[in-house]
């Protein structure tokens, strides 16, 4: 296991940077498909660098910054999603240790109200002899989302890309879409979230999910603002242990920014399964059994409740 | 006169002790440079800001720096930078560097961290050797990728070299079989065989090929690509326009639209048309 | 039959003025209003979080508020409807206690729904980018339908009765007057006049029917359409609509008894009546209990892992006293007292009657709420809070607010307009002599 962050956070970036630098220098296309929405168009102005040959090149500005401030994209936009993607997430039981690291890079980068997680660590046992294990559990971006089917304003909706999101600017607050979820995911702001004034003031993006208001729903996206720069979710590079994997289902591939595999393989061969699939609803999400557990399951949390 | 001195004296002493205990109180900075070549074209610099606070290293946002080549001096200066929340700072290696970069195979780059209240002036460099990788294929599709460094002015084979051979994926890279790491022999290559069969491409069935050099202590950080048609085609379906329950506002399903249209327009068209009996009502109660 | 007879009719039929009773009701009812008013205020500005309701329980004592308005509206289509298509004479008292209760259920319901919204601000959004694909909205559109019929179901039959109201100006009152002659000066009574008014008492009596059903299935969809134990039955439409029409008979044999008392309508409302009455509510109270039988006996012997919790917890377990409670008062105590005659004489009756509007309540409460402390992944990584309920004063004050106001609407609805069709019983009694 590489728990080396540097030299994952340097990877990712150098791929995204390598990748933009290609497209500026190559005919090939952007990583995205030729979508009117979505693909980097030449600002026109040019760059000057040293190539490697000791020699000044030119290349679009567009193509070589990292695009951190991309502008958020508009309503409609955030309704359709990226096309010709179909994200889905691949979480390993056996090496999750209930670290919560990913449940606090969520809350902080998303600025989630304490106790209003979007990712949840439960301690599971199926049954009374089967093995005992941590469960993160976020959206499962159903490809039959029972959430989106009673939503009655359209303020919650499935993307292209199999994303589900929620416009806080449309929510109505009857909270008919937590009720329906079996998975129990979707929170509610109960009072004012008591954001940071110039966090609070910002106009709501769908894809970054902020800011978050009071009275209406709030769920784990499955970051959509970073899947466009071509970045993970939070989750999952902020867990050590490398639990989550995320990518394309199209492309056949997930990662968790160290390890890179190959989607269908790694299902059949460590047998993936989806949270209640027999309701129909048919998740995003896939679990790796906890098989050959990197270490014995600890509950500490019910110790300490058994004290308290 | 005498006595107004003594003090003064006195309280510049103290002053600079406080400053100097102060100054104690200042957190380690530890900065580290990378050095990128993307396909023998894009050359860049990576700082990297980190600080152990609490016993845990945290990335440290906002901090300037500058780079330089071969050494730090002002007339060496290739650009500065502020570190981003990941605590990294970028610079692409500018026209300016040309002299220095041209004068020999052997550069190396200097990164200094401006001094600021919470950490002193930190220095990093790296060394590096100009090197760069070449992939080549066969249409029975093994991969050979090469590394060459240079000596002098020639290029010549660079021996035990990890090398990373993958296809490019939307957020990472998958590798073409089950080795994660090739090592070069003594002519610079390694051969692997694609082992991804069927993975999916673009359209025309196009995967684009990544050989990496990564994190070495030499050559920095190098990648090449290269487009092979090597790939399944890519297929797309959705279900974003069908007309589900699940779909948006007027993608409802048919049947759902005939049934409730159905029962509005009849019961509402009964409740009108009692409206209007109100109304013949009342225009025979005035006739009367 | 003799002027003076139907003068006297008239007389005891005329909406009375507020005794000193009637007005520490009304002031009771207002009080009750505004407290619920202030916690309403208290909640828009502070948010939801006044309420006890968390991530778990998400919807509380306004939902199941909103199921019980939703069913005693149901008595309309009943009482009104049902029994006046197959000509039953001895409801035409109660048709308009029946209505009334309806309309004033009806309206409440949509204003706790409302209260219930995170964002009441955004109500249009409904009606601008309303889903048809969502139950909500198929709820949204029944209830309006229904508000109108109701209220065109009370309409019609009160021209009549308004033409004579309009007579009585000394006893009435010169504003009262006003508004009689606003609604309804233009009936004169005239045999084409009736004709088209009885034909559309027919057609909105048929229309109802549906609707009223349509109306308390869809909100029984609320639940049903989801995945959780307690609320994934196939039975829950029918289980509502039955638990609906026992709720209503039980809310008309208390305003029956109120109405008789305080009016001195012993003539009227007879205890031929109560007994009829009675008889129909044992009848509905059986029906009830029969789905209830199928609703937790049938999970209960196979013990789904999913539901396995939720039963117990109903059964034995953390809600064991309220569940069987409302079984007791809402089924179990009014059939044991109204089978038998004697129970079947006003007083008792009325007591059964409350009864099955308190354990009503109650099992409106008892649908809402256990179900969703069983969600099928555990409650952790939340607060502690999160994993009980019982409602905040905030709530309460709202749900007995929104009761308060229906009340009130009813008795002033009885202070405004006779309670009793005064026609209507004109007609029928001259009919009666005849035979």
């Amino acid at each position: 296991m590489n728990t080396n962050d540097k030299s994952r956070r340097e990877f990712i970036t150098a791929g995204l940077l390598a990748s933009l630098a290609v497209a500026g220098c190559s005919t090939k296309n952007n990583p995205f498909e030729p979508d009117a929405i979505d693909s980097i168009k030449p600002s026109g102005k040019m760059v000057k660098l040293l190539s490697v040959d000791g020699k000044v090149i030119e290349v679009d500005e567009a193509f070589l910054k990292p695009v951190p401030n991309l502008p958020a994209v508009s309503n409609d936009a955030a309704r359709v999603g990226i096309s010709g993607k179909k994200f889905v997430m691949v979480i390993d039981l056996s090496r999750c240790k209930s670290l919560k690291k990913c449940q606090s890079a969520c809350d902080h980068m998303h600025h989630i109200h304490p106790g209003e997680n979007w990712i949840k660590v439960y301690p599971m046992q199926d049954s009374e002899h089967t093995a005992p294990y941590w469960q993160p559990t976020t959206c499962m971006h159903c490809d039959e989302p029972p959430c989106v089917k009673v939503c009655p304003v359209d303020a919650t909706f499935k993307r292209k890309d199999g994303i589900v999101l929620i416009d806080s600017d449309r929510c109505i607050g009857c909270r008919f879409c937590m009720a329906a979820c079996p998975y129990s995911t979707r929170v509610f702001n109960w009072e004012d979230p008591g954001l940071p004034k110039e966090i609070a003031e910002q106009p709501y993006s769908c894809e970054t999910s902020m800011p978050q208001k009071k009275g209406t729903v709030g769920k784990c996206d499955f970051c959509p603002d970073m899947a466009r720069k071509g970045e993970l979710p939070h989750c999952v590079s902020a867990c050590p242990n490398g639990t989550f994997f995320f990518g394309d289902l199209l492309e056949d591939s997930v990662t968790n920014g160290a390890e890179t595999f190959r989607f269908s393989d790694l299902i059949k061969d460590k047998a993936g399964y989806q949270l209640m699939e027999d309701l129909g609803t048919k998740p995003s999400v896939y679990y790796l059994p906890p098989v050959n557990r990197n270490f014995p399951f600890e509950n500490n949390e019910q110790k300490e409740d058994k004290k308290s | 006169m005498k006595k107004h001195n003594h003090l003064f004296i006195t309280l510049l002493l103290s002053c600079i002790s406080v400053a100097v205990i102060a100054q104690d109180a200042k957190n380690d900075l530890s900065l580290t440079l990378s050095y990128f070549n993307n396909n023998n074209q894009v050359q860049y610099l990576v700082a990297h800001a980190k600080s152990k606070i609490d016993g845990r290293f945290q990335m440290i946002p906002g901090i300037n720096v500058s780079f330089f080549i071969t050494n730090d001096s002002s007339g060496n200066l290739l650009g500065k930078s502020v570190t981003n929340d990941k605590g990294e700072a970028f610079l692409l290696i500018p026209p300016t560097a040309k002299e220095q970069w041209n004068k020999s195979a052997k550069q190396t780059f200097v990164v200094v961290s401006q001094a600021s209240k919470l950490y002193d002036e930190t220095k990093a460099s790296s060394d590096i050797t100009k090197a760069k990788v070449k992939i080549d294929t066969t249409d029975d599709r093994k991969i050979t990728a090469t590394v060459l460094e240079l000596k002098d002015t020639a290029w010549v084979p660079a021996k035990g070299v990890d090398l990373k051979i993958a296809i490019k994926r939307l957020d990472g890279d998958l590798n073409v079989n089950e080795t994660q790491t090739f090592t070069t022999d003594s002519t610079g290559s390694i051969t692997a065989e694609f082992k991804r069969d069927s993975i999916p491409g673009d359209i025309n069935g196009n995967i684009t090929l990544i050989a990496k050099v990564e994190d070495n202590d030499t050559y920095g950080n190098l990648s090449t690509e290269k487009i092979v048609p090597w790939g399944s085609k890519f297929q797309y379906v959705s279900n974003f326009d069908e007309r589900t329950l699940f779909a948006r506002r007027g993608k409802f399903p048919i049947w759902l639209g005939v049934i409730a249209y159905s029962i509005i327009i009849v019961v509402w068209g009964i409740l009108i048309s009692l409206i209007f009996d109100i109304v013949k009502i009342k225009k025979l109660g005035q006739e009367v | 039959m003799e002027n003076s007879a139907k003068q006297k009719i008239t007389e005891d039929l005329l909406p009375q003025k507020f005794g000193k009773q009637g007005k520490i009701w009304v002031a009771f009812l207002l009080i009750l209003c505004i407290i619920g008013f202030i916690a309403y205020c208290r909640q828009l500005s502070k948010g939801l979080i006044v309420t006890s309701m968390r991530d778990y329980v998400s919807w509380g004592i306004y939902i199941s508020n909103f199921v019980f308005f939703v069913a005693i509206s149901l008595v309309g289509s009943l009482i009104t409807a049902v029994l006046r298509l197959t000509n039953v004479e001895w409801s035409t008292p109660l048709t308009r206690i029946a209505e009334i209760i309806s309309v004033a259920a009806i309206t409440f319901a949509a204003i706790i729904i409302v209260v219930d919204m995170g964002r009441p601000d955004r109500f249009y959004n409904l009606f601008i980018h309303g889903r048809l694909q969502s139950p909500i909205i198929w709820d949204v559109i029944v209830i309006t339908t229904y508000f109108f019929i109701s209220i065109l179901l009370l309409y019609f039959p009160l021209l009549p009765d308004l033409q004579i109201l309009l007579r009585f100006k000394e006893k009435t009152g010169n504003g009262l007057n006003k508004l009689y002659k606003f609604l309804g000066s233009f009936w004169k009574n005239t045999p084409a006049q009736i004709k088209i008014s009885n034909k559309a008492i027919s057609i909105l009596c048929i229309t109802i029917i549906p609707i009223a059903f349509a109306i308390h299935t869809v909100t029984s969809w609320l639940f049903a359409t989801t995945y959780r134990p307690g609320w994934d039955s196939t039975n829950f439409g029918a289980y509502f609509i039955s638990g609906a029409f026992l709720v209503g008979a039980g809310g008309v044999v208390v305003a029956m008894y109120v109405f008789r008392k305080h009016y001195k309508l012993e003539k009227y409302i007879t205890e031929d009546h109560f007994d009829k009455m009675g008889k129909v509510l044992v009848m509905l109270a059986l029906l009830y209990l029969y789905f209830n039988i199928n609703e937790f006996l049938v999970p209960a012997f196979k013990m789904k892992k999913s539901e396995k919790e939720h039963l117990i917890g109903l059964f034995t377990g953390e809600f064991a006293v309220v569940f069987w409670f409302a079984i007791t008062t809402a089924m179990i105590l009014p059939i044991l007292i109204l089978i038998l005659k004697k129970g079947r004489k006003p007083f008792p009756a009325f007591i059964a009657g409350t009864l099955v509007v308190i354990g009503s309540w109650v099992k409106r409460y008892l649908i809402v709420t256990p179900t969703l402390l069983h969600p099928f992944l555990p409650m952790q990584d939340v607060p502690n809070e999160y994993r009980h309920y019982f409602p905040s004063w905030e709530e309460w004050a709202i749900a007995i607010g929104s009761l308060a106001g229906a009340l009130l609407i009813i008795t002033l609805f009885a202070r405004i307009f006779p309670i009793i069709p005064i026609h209507e019983t004109i007609t029928e009694t001259e009919e009666h002599e005849k035979a």
